[in-house]
């Protein structure tokens, strides 16, 4: 499991995920999610190569998106593959945070 | 495995996998899981399927139903059936029916003015993605039965 950070346009941190987020995984990235989410204020989740994600890999990506939350950000979603985004569906974490398959409208979601 | 099975049954995998009541132990299934998989064709929806709900249901055992004690057995036994595969999953731990658990002791009230939902999702993600799931109270402990359709 890989991550990334990346400052894109207008304050938005990109945080790239890479592999599988199954509890080795998450575990493997709960860290360096917590310090992005501590200082983040436009905060888009890159899912597009997470292979896999199940409910310790959601924890992940749902306790850094409250803390962000906590201070008034915002947080989206972005590309995960179907099995993924079914995941996602299927614990209704989509309805608190916005999935988005294309770039421009997950940074518009984010202003 | 014994000297005298030919290179074709060697190859196979093995049925059944049994791991010791830590969350670490888990990833010994991804490439158990892989291994039957692979052997079997599953189509990749199948196969995430699969991943997704032993995960859940072994780290539901480790946490809920041995509470976190280490060093307990946990059994998972493969077949397949006509168009499907079964994983049977046995454990030791007191009565505790997945099933008929809500889930929701396992996220504490969740911070104010942020509702995004956490507890209880093992279950629904295991109902979500597996073809069916069946529960029987053994005398000494629990097993629960997971069947996959391979086509979606």
């Amino acid at each position: 499991m890989q991550i990334s950070t990346e400052e894109l346009t207008d304050g938005i941190t990109k945080v790239a995920l890479d592999g599988r987020l199954d509890i080795a995984g998450a575990a493997a990235v709960d860290l360096k999610m917590n310090v992005v989410a501590g200082s983040a204020q436009k905060l888009l989740i890159d899912l597009q190569n997470v292979t896999f994600l199940g409910s310790m890999g959601l924890r992940s990506i749902v306790l850094p998106a409250r803390a962000v939350h906590s201070r008034g950000g915002k947080v989206v979603l972005f590309a995960p593959g179907e099995m993924v985004e079914s995941v996602l569906k299927t614990s209704g974490i989509d309805a608190m945070l916005p999935i988005h398959h294309d770039l421009a409208a997950a940074i518009a979601a984010l202003q | 495995m014994p000297s005298f099975m030919s290179g074709e049954a060697a190859a196979k995998s093995e049925p059944r996998l049994t791991i010791q009541s830590r969350l670490e132990d888990l990833a010994l299934l991804w490439s158990w899981v892989e291994s039957i998989a692979e052997e079997h064709a599953a189509p990749a929806q199948t196969r995430f399927a699969i991943h997704l709900c032993l995960e859940e249901a072994l780290s539901n055992i480790v946490r809920h139903g041995y509470g976190g004690q280490p060093g307990r057995p946990i059994d998972v036994e493969f077949s397949s059936a006509p168009g499907e595969l079964v994983f049977t999953v046995e454990d030791e731990a007191p009565a505790f029916d997945p099933l008929a658990y809500s889930g929701r002791d396992q996220d504490p009230v969740p911070p104010a003015g942020d509702s995004i939902p956490l507890g209880g999702q093992g279950i629904r993600l295991m109902r979500k993605f597996a073809g069916s799931l069946g529960y029987t109270r053994l005398v000494n402990g629990n097993r629960l039965t997971l069947r996959f359709p391979m086509v979606p």
